[in-house]
């Protein structure tokens, strides 16, 4: 069933309720601390040299003018660290293959050569430009044609990492720059698509661009009795706390990572960023030692991968798709982080949230001498979402009918087997369609424009599948006087995991979630959990939590029935306290916990895990009949005008639907479901890093254009798609990634209407909007 | 080194600085000011807004020893009871936070300088700001509510 929630009336603060978000005062003031609000102290500032050169080999690094500036400490060079590390100097998730320093050779135009300690940053930035580096280039292989021509290779050969271990079989290939390629084949594409009534076919780029959260990246760590001290702005505290104790040599135990609120992070904080390098530096130094990022520096740790697809969709006479085909590129540069997951599970759903029974993909995760491509909001997605959903609008089109209706008739449904091979469940693609179509008015009648102007309308549709498999955990204390403190390791980067994860608790111990703190990560202290990203933490973590509550209900009402003497199965809890039915007497939670300890502030503590499981793909098919936990349904109605004589694009009215399963928190839903838009027109209209032979062109806050108050639709629609989840807390799922997916096919569709144009890469610039007019002899 | 005298939220310091040093650095390390935020170091994203006066500075472009004796307002230092606050807070204007004091600030010289601004006068003053969470919305209603307070 398909309902919207209304706006809660009630005084509760569990689930479903609007409550305020945690510290929201506080955030308005700006008193939240961040890890670069921690006073340096006496703390060394590290600065790095940079490589100038896109691929080539170190001959020799002279570091002695920097070493001998006033206010240096050390200067250190890859060979430093190897040095010290050897082989374990290469960390990543997928493959071994990022060293802190480059170690013998560079392989992008800003990777980190040498890093300078200082007393101040100004010093240790003046002192890394007197590093003086001597190369011998090799050739660069710039894009993802240049990587498949073979000419020249990133890496000798490939090394995966002990983090993904179904990448083994990939171990000490050479001579290519595939680090991985995923294959998906169901039936005959080719031949029903060469026997079919109506084909769409196109090439389609979607270019690398940047998250920039508006906190900088920033580390600081030290060494405090024989242990590794972090505190660092990361999603992935417990990964960092394994990536750092592994290249260290030391047991979990030695390593503690600490992370503050983050200021943003979109996928661009998780991984291997600072923290490799400032843990290798703390220990190898003896130092303290702190480094927040400049801006431009951010451009440079990591990008959304750059990507081609060239695809196409067919249908027969009667508009029903039977074949579709899509080779992805994903240009992940110097460095695959966690391209190998973006491309097999993106590639997966390349062809969109239809029923097609005859599908081949093939999906690479391509190394290129260009800064390392990661995760980023939508997690390779948004790009496969740009080929297929522009290619059922020409489908669509070439019959003449209605795209939301075409869509409506093709999209896979509850209990449909998707052609992964998994059955779909609980993804409201219709329902998502049809709220956004029938809140942009799309069956009225449309003022087409005149003069200069012309208006149309577009309409997209997104899958993705949640991470999985994964793990999550939660530790519960309820303090004896009813408040609660909640031990989790999902990071609160804005999305707001700090406010529903306590609604979750509020909800089955009938507490005031106002009353429940949840501790900021920290590896010593929080549980292991996998990471914060892929939209995974309502569902996986918010599963641990709901787990862990429910268990201290059960703790409080066996402690409630030995205290009173009550029979067991006459006792509930509710936000009273615990409620004996049978006589009608309360006992508050206070009561009990002080009653049994005999102490005020004493504390009950519970753990529960929840770790989902997948099937892997086959071999021969790259189909799974669980690929995922479940799948994420969203979809764009856009209206928009087109400036015939500039290109120019004006957004009048979007409609952003995502089924959340049930919405923890509606308002929290709606700014995720809104902010995901707003980014996502970013990405439609003007977003795009600019690359010039290896070279970041535009990577400053001048160059680098992000949509402000100015870009915002006249209107602008948020509706929260409620299809309860069988297995999530309370039925929810996440909805981080949900409204950033189908946001550029929707405008890019919208365009099409508007003057006829199908624009096959991003972004949608004016000057790209004016010329595609142009050679389609659309008059000004 | 030369000493400036600041007024930060009506308290006053006496801080040496280098004649290199930014507003914005001087603020955090020496002040503790640490509402005001490096976003960009280029003046493009308005996390490092204060008011000098009651008018807004990018405090990473900005010298402190061109600023002795100015009197600098912070996002950390409005009163208990700011309109502006209030309406941020009610309004959820706020997703990170990380850049939200910036567009209070800004707010309050708009309110300061028209207390009665449409959508348009809002768009256009808060134009440099840049809130990645993609809180704009919010944000406008939380400044129209603050000038109906």
């Amino acid at each position: 069933m398909t309902q919207t929630t209304p706006i809660a009336t009630g005084s509760g603060t569990g689930v479903g309720s609007r409550r305020t978000r945690v510290g929201a005062e506080g955030k308005v003031r700006g008193q939240l601390r961040h890890v670069a609000d921690r006073p340096a102290g006496g703390a060394a500032h590290v600065a790095v040299h940079r490589s100038t050169r896109p691929h080539a080999r170190i001959l020799a690094i002279d570091v002695s003018q920097a070493a001998e500036l006033e206010g240096v400490d050390a200067v250190v060079t890859g060979a430093d660290l190897h040095a010290v590390f050897g082989e374990r100097v290469f960390t990543g998730p997928a493959f071994s293959d990022q060293p802190p320093l480059a170690v013998d050779r560079v392989r992008y135009v800003g990777e980190p050569v040498a890093a300078v300690l200082a007393r101040d940053v100004a010093t240790a930035r003046e002192a890394a430009e007197l590093v003086y580096v001597e190369y011998e280039d090799l050739e660069p292989v710039y894009d993802v044609e240049d990587a498949l021509e073979g000419r020249a290779f990133v890496h000798d050969h490939l090394k995966p990492s002990v983090v993904f271990g179904d990448l083994r079989h990939l171990s000490g290939k050479s001579e290519t720059n595939i680090a991985y390629e995923y294959n998906l084949r169901l039936g005959d594409a080719a031949a029903a698509g060469s026997e079919a009534a109506e084909t769409a076919a196109h090439e389609f780029w979607a270019p690398p661009v940047h998250h920039v959260p508006i906190e900088l990246p920033a580390t600081v760590a030290w060494v405090e009795a024989g242990r590794l001290e972090l505190f660092t702005t990361t999603q992935t505290p417990s990964y960092v706390r394994q990536s750092v104790a592994d290249m260290l040599g030391l047991p979990l135990s030695h390593v503690r990572v600490r992370v503050a609120p983050l200021g943003g992070s979109f996928g661009s904080k998780m991984y291997d960023r600072l923290e490799p390098l400032l843990a290798a530096l703390a220990w190898t130094q003896k130092r303290e030692v702190r480094m927040v990022a400049s801006r431009e520096e951010a451009f440079m740790l990591t990008t959304r991968h750059g990507a081609e697809v060239i695809s196409s969709m067919s249908a027969d006479a009667e508009g029903n798709i039977v074949a579709a085909s899509a080779d992805v590129r994903y240009d992940t540069g110097a460095f695959a982080d966690v391209g190998p997951r973006i491309t097999a599970k993106s590639g997966m759903i390349a062809v969109g949230p239809y029923r097609v029974p005859n599908v081949s993909i093939t999906s690479r995760c391509i190394y290129t001498n260009k800064p390392s491509a990661g995760p980023f909001r939508g997690f390779g997605v948004p790009q496969v979402t740009w080929s297929h959903e522009s290619l059922v609008d020409e489908l669509a089109r070439a019959r003449g009918e209605d795209p939301a209706a075409y869509r409506r008739r093709n999209l896979l449904r509850e209990g449909d087997e998707g052609y992964m091979g998994t059955v779909i469940h609980s993804a409201d693609f219709v329902g998502c369609l049809d709220a956004v179509t029938e809140a942009i008015g799309w069956d009225t009648p449309l003022d087409r424009g005149e003069g200069r102007w012309r208006r149309g309308r577009g309409v997209a549709v997104g899958i993705k599948a949640v991470l999985t498999p994964t793990v999550a955990n939660a530790v519960l204390q309820l303090n004896q006087d009813g408040s609660a403190t909640l031990m989790i390791s999902t990071v609160d980067m804005g999305q707001g995991s700090d406010t529903i994860m306590p609604q979750i608790v509020a909800e089955v111990l009938g507490l005031d979630s106002e009353q429940i703190r949840v501790v900021a990560a920290d590896t010593d202290v929080t549980p292991y959990d996998t990471i914060t990203a892929g939209s995974r933490s309502t569902y996986h973590t918010g599963n641990a939590v709901r787990g862990v509550a429910e268990r201290m209900r059960e703790r409080v009402l066996d402690l409630a029935a030995a205290r009173t003497g009550s029979a067991r199965e006459d006792l509930k809890l509710d936000s009273g306290g615990v409620l004996n039915t049978a006589t009608g007497k309360r006992y508050s939670i206070a009561e009990l916990v002080h009653e049994h300890f005999g102490a005020r502030g004493a504390t009950l503590t519970e753990e529960y895990n929840f770790t989902t499981s997948w099937q892997p793909y086959d071999k021969a098919t790259g189909r799974s009949p669980k690929v995922t936990e479940h799948w994420f349904a969203g979809a764009v109605a856009a209206q928009i005008t087109v400036d015939r004589k500039t290109g120019r694009v004006h957004v009048e009215d979007l409609a952003v639907a995502g089924d959340v399963g049930r919405a923890i928190n509606p308002t929290l839903v709606e700014q995720q479901l809104t902010g995901s838009a707003i980014m996502g027109l970013g990405h439609a209209l003007f977003d795009e890093l600019v690359f010039d032979q290896g070279q970041v062109i535009n990577g400053t806050l001048l160059d680098y254009q992000l949509p402000s108050v100015k870009d915002l639709p006249d209107r602008l629609t948020p509706i929260v798609i409620e299809s309860p989840h069988a297995t999530g807390p309370f039925g929810a799922k996440g909805v981080g990634e949900t409204g950033i997916i189908p946001i550029a096919p929707a405008v890019a569709n919208a365009i099409r209407d508007a003057v006829g144009v199908r624009i096959t890469r991003l972004p949608l610039s004016p000057e790209r909007v004016l010329q595609a007019m142009n050679q389609a002899g659309v008059e000004e | 080194m030369k000493l400036i005298g600041l007024t930060v939220n009506g308290r006053s310091y006496e801080v040496p600085v280098d004649d290199h040093e930014l507003l914005l650095d001087v603020l955090r390390e020496k002040i503790g000011a640490y509402s005001v935020r490096e976003g960009c170091g280029v003046g493009a994203c308005g996390a490092c807004t204060v008011l000098v006066g009651g008018t807004s500075v990018s405090s990473c472009l900005a010298r402190a020893v061109r600023y002795d004796g100015a009197e600098i307002t912070t996002a950390d230092g409005l009163p208990d009871d700011d309109p502006v606050v209030s309406a941020f807070v009610e309004s959820r204007a706020m997703q990170c936070g990380y850049c939200i004091p910036g567009f209070v600030l800004m707010a309050k010289e708009l309110l300061a300088e028209n207390p009665s601004p449409d959508r348009e006068d809002i768009v256009a003053h808060l134009e440099g700001n840049i809130c990645r969470c993609g809180t704009y919305p919010e944000i406008c209603r939380a400044v129209e509510q603050a000038a109906h307070a």
